[in-house]
């Protein structure tokens, strides 16, 4: 039914209500004084004679009275629907006047603990509301209006602080901006009163006694000192009320019940992915299994759910003999107790041989196919495939039900069950966006597990990086830096800031010219760092196009350097080592088999720059393989797990038609003059599919180098040997023209200036070697070299520069 | 003046049945304390399971496992009684104090009056 709009202050429930909110603590303890003051005192006097001493006894029934009715009654008046103040928390209602202004409201929302819920978790304060609010008493009706309009829409039993809080918020005319500038949309505020009002239920059943039997539950079935020593009973730890918040897994829980309630095989094997809820929902079935009051077959009722600990097993019994018969013990002790169930958590530890594992199936295949013990197994899929491919009879003995991963609001949902326990431990408040966050990066970088388990695993690391006691959005992106060493934020510290602005200037400190392919990328970037771009897509795509030497790995070296900061952050992939179909398996392979495959290198480091080194002799299927990397940013490996490459800078080289640009260059013509014919000849050539080309974002073709740009080139190398010599003080000086001699002597037209570092190497570096071994320098000396030792220097190599490099 | 009749119809009204409520509760608590449905289930069943199901084997090995259970199950019996007994026992003393409780809260509201009338009628102790 709907409510009118309509508030009465003056009502009798109103009137409750501010009863209610000032008979505090104080007066509750005037009270129990009064009660007392007046029977101890009415009954000396009666006992000395005194018959006043009645009135006093009599008296002190007021006192108790007002404390009954302020306990059971004001607190929480009993609602009244048709109007406003029938359905208002007691609590806001109490704090309010006959005539509330918005702010009145406003004030009263944020000093109840559903208004204070907003504040803590949000971040929404009672300053931040007095701001948006007005102080007339005509604006209010508009803010009852869309509160009940909230109300129904959460489905929440009262207008409480929290509901007032967003209605104040949706009040707002441009209330869309002030909650982006929050980094929250309307939706969030919504989930905000679903999650007050589920803790608000939780705590209202967690003060509910529980039902589990009574002190004779077990009277009827037998001792199990085994089982005590080599399992955990579950169902002695339950107790913390378990909320499968998981649709898949309600289903899963109700299969439970229903496969062990009935008279098949009496197993289980719960199938999912680590992290996706295996063992949580083992712990919640235990916990309805030992709840009186649940409707449940009676033949499980009050059973004992243990899980068995494969570890202390096999330490207890030395050989295979021993540990099979100490298992048959345990489980003929569990048969004849009559109400255990087992549980094999991680049952691959007694189906295969390894370490801390041993291959029971001939043991166990029995008891599971004959379905009398009541056993639960749970297992991830590939291990469960993996033990159905050697024995097929074991997986035909058990009852399969898959546990599958959580979607994104369920995994909120569980986190905010899960974060209070940990808040409780670690003494931190998580906020809102803490949990979207959580969810957004989990998703996206850690792997190894399955939601929600991976969300909240990032959760809980986050708490070490709370601020003030509070986890915030900014935590868990801290939590994710600290323990993937990534980047995830947004550029904020003037360094960076700073460096992204020069870019182009700081590439060029190690890189000579090659000006176009610098800006293309360094826009990319900029874009990428200030979150202008498509995230379902990696930072940006190059194809680099040129002859070999002349700078295309060093622009990749340069971002790596500058953008994650360090040359390590470049992975690369060499692909005229992929020139056969088969060889798209070693691309996408494990980690734990070939650690160098492209997918285990993303997934441990997934920013990084990727450089798939001449693209051009990879095979075609290899080529189609990376064209999905390109256009979603994603790469599925062999265990079919999603790698994200969203987080990476793409760039492909090839020297395709190296000679064309030189013999462009050579007749004059400028680089943006050919570029599109270039690439249509590439085409035309068919030496690249035109639907591979059109996938990168910026295809950028590198001139050959001319004579003063390898003078500039040697410069820099020079600068480095300075740099490397610059701890035992000794600088070195080499004469224009003998860096000449170096530019002719290291120049290949085919080789570009790779061949370059091998005569200054030879010429510069041994030079100052011999010098120093000779001890014709000391510290703060600076080398003077000219073309003449230079000469004798190269000339004493009897190979040439280039000799032995491959051609 | 309004909110003291409030008090009173909320005393005599839900007050009231959130007491019996609130006893009916603790009794609950109580009959589950003491396992009296699951006691009276199986008040003559084996003790602590001494053996699962059929025994196979001699006739003499039988004979023994049946006088054991026999032994079990009226050891079972004699724990079971004595349970219920003090079980009933505590349930029958709560069931008195709830209705005694009941009782008097109605007459709660009363009492500055009686305390009146004895004054005024000189009772002493």
């Amino acid at each position: 039914m709907e409510t009118p709009v309509t508030y009465d202050g003056a009502s009798v429930r109103a009137a409750k209500a501010r009863l209610g909110a000032r008979l505090g603590g104080t007066w509750r303890l005037i009270f129990l004084l009064l009660i007392f003051v007046c029977i101890a005192s009415g009954a000396a006097l009666v006992v000395g004679g005194v018959a006043l001493g009645w009135v006093l006894v009599g008296l002190a029934a007021l006192p108790l009275m007002a404390l009954e009715w302020d306990k059971y009654e004001l607190t929480e008046p009993r609602q009244v629907v048709g109007s406003v103040d029938g359905v208002l928390a007691s609590d806001v209602l109490g704090k309010l006047g006959e005539h509330p202004t918005p702010q009145d409201v406003a004030r009263a929302s944020a000093s109840v603990p559903s208004g204070q819920f907003f504040a803590l978790r949000y971040g929404i304060t009672s300053g931040f509301l007095l701001n948006i609010t007005s102080d007339q008493p005509a604006d209010t009706a508009a803010l009852w209006e869309h509160a009940l309009e909230i109300k129904e829409l959460t489905n929440s039993p009262s207008l409480s602080g929290a509901v007032l809080v967003v209605a104040i918020i949706r009040n707002f005319a441009d209330y869309e901006s002030l909650l982006a500038h929050m980094q929250l949309d309307y939706e969030d505020l919504l989930a905000g009163i679903r999650w007050y009002n589920h803790l608000k239920r939780l705590i209202d059943t967690s003060k509910q006694p529980r039902r589990t039997g009574g002190i004779a539950r077990d009277f009827s079935f037998g001792y199990i000192p085994l089982l005590r020593r080599f399992g955990q009973n579950l169902s002695e730890s339950a107790g913390s009320r378990i909320v499968v918040e998981v649709d898949s897994h309600l289903k899963a829980l109700d299969q439970l019940l229903e496969t062990f309630g009935s008279g098949g095989r009496q197993n289980v094997a719960l199938i999912g992915e680590a992290g996706a809820g295996k063992t949580t929902l083992v712990h919640a079935f235990a916990e309805r299994i030992l709840d009186a009051k649940a409707s449940i077959p009676e033949s499980l009722k009050f059973r004992q759910v243990f899980i068995l600990d494969s570890a202390s097993l096999i330490a207890a019994a030395p050989g295979r003999g021993e540990l099979e018969g100490l298992i048959m013990q345990v489980l003929g002790e569990a048969y004849s107790a009559k109400n255990i169930i087992i549980c094999l958590d991680n049952a691959q530890l007694f189906f295969e041989e390894g370490v801390g594992s041993v291959d029971l199936t001939n043991l166990l295949l029995p008891i599971l196919e004959a379905g009398n013990l009541r056993i639960i197994l749970t297992m991830d899929e590939q291990r469960y495939l993996q033990i159905g491919q050697r024995n097929p009879s074991l997986i035909n003995a058990l009852n399969r039900i898959s546990v599958a991963p959580s979607g994104r609001d369920e995994t909120i949902a569980v986190m905010q069950d899960q974060l209070i326990f940990t808040e409780y431990q670690r003494k931190v408040t998580y906020m809102y966006q803490s949990l979207a966050e959580a969810y957004r990066l989990s998703e996206r970088y850690v792997h190894d597990l399955a939601m929600p388990g991976r969300a909240l695993k990032l959760l809980e690391s986050a708490a070490s990086y709370s601020e003030d006691g509070f986890v915030t959005g900014n935590s868990v992106q801290q939590a994710i830096e600290q323990t993937m060493d990534i980047k995830v934020g947004v550029a904020s510290s003037e360094d960076e800031r700073e460096k992204l602005l020069n870019l182009e200037d700081h590439i060029h400190e190690r890189m000579i010219n090659q000006v176009h392919a610098v800006r293309v990328v360094s826009d990319a970037l900029r874009r990428a760092r200030a979150g202008v771009r498509n995230q379902n897509r990696p930072i940006g795509t190059f194809l680099f196009l040129g002859p070999t030497g002349v700078g295309k790995t060093e622009l990749s070296k340069a971002l790596a350097d500058v953008y994650f900061g360090g040359e390590d952050r470049m992975i690369r992939l060499d692909l005229n080592e992929y020139v056969r179909p088969e060889d798209v398996s070693r691309l996408i392979a494990d980690g734990a088999d070939d650690p160098a495959s492209l997918t285990a290198q993303v997934m441990k480091q997934p920013f990084s720059v990727v450089l798939l080194d001449e693209i051009e002799k990879a095979h075609p299927q290899v080529l189609t393989t990376l064209l999905q990397l390109l256009d979603e940013g994603i790469l599925r490996d062999i265990k079919n797990r999603e790698v994200s490459f969203r987080d990476a800078i793409i760039i492909a080289t090839s020297n395709a038609g190296a000679d064309r640009i030189r013999e462009y260059i050579e007749r004059g013509y400028k680089l943006e003059q050919f570029e599109q014919r270039f690439i249509d000849e590439l085409i035309s050539s068919n030496q690249f599919r035109p639907e591979f080309l059109n996938r990168f974002d910026e295809i950028t073709i590198f001139r050959p180098l001319e004579k003063p740009e390898l003078i500039q080139v040697i410069d820099l190398m020079l600068s480095g040997i300075n740099k490397q010599m610059a701890l035992q003080k000794i600088s070195v000086n080499v004469a224009l023209d003998a860096k000449e001699f170096l530019v002719d002597k290291g120049y290949d037209p085919r080789l570009g200036a790779r061949p370059m570092r091998r005569v200054v190497q030879r010429a510069v570096e041994n030079l100052v070697a011999k010098q120093m071994l000779a001890g014709t320098v000391a510290p703060g000396t600076v080398i003077e070299i000219t073309r003449d030792q230079v000469v004798a220097m190269l000339g004493e190599t009897t190979t040439p520069a280039t000799a032995d490099l491959p051609l | 003046m309004l909110l003291a009749l409030e008090l009173l119809r909320w005393w005599y009204g839900d007050g009231w049945r959130k007491r019996a409520q609130l006893a009916g509760h603790r009794l609950d608590g109580t009959i589950d304390y003491f396992s009296i449905g699951l006691l009276l289930k199986t008040l003559f069943s084996p003790f602590r399971q001494i053996s699962a199901g059929r025994v196979d084997g001699p006739i003499g090995v039988q004979l023994r496992a049946m006088v054991d259970k026999i032994f079990s199950r009226i050891i079972g019996a004699v724990v079971r009684l004595l349970i219920l007994l003090v079980g009933g026992v505590t349930i029958g003393v709560q069931v008195l104090l709830s209705v005694l409780l009941l009782i008097g809260w109605g007459i709660v509201p009363v009492l500055p009056l009686l305390g009146a009338v004895l004054a005024l009628a000189g009772v002493t102790l």
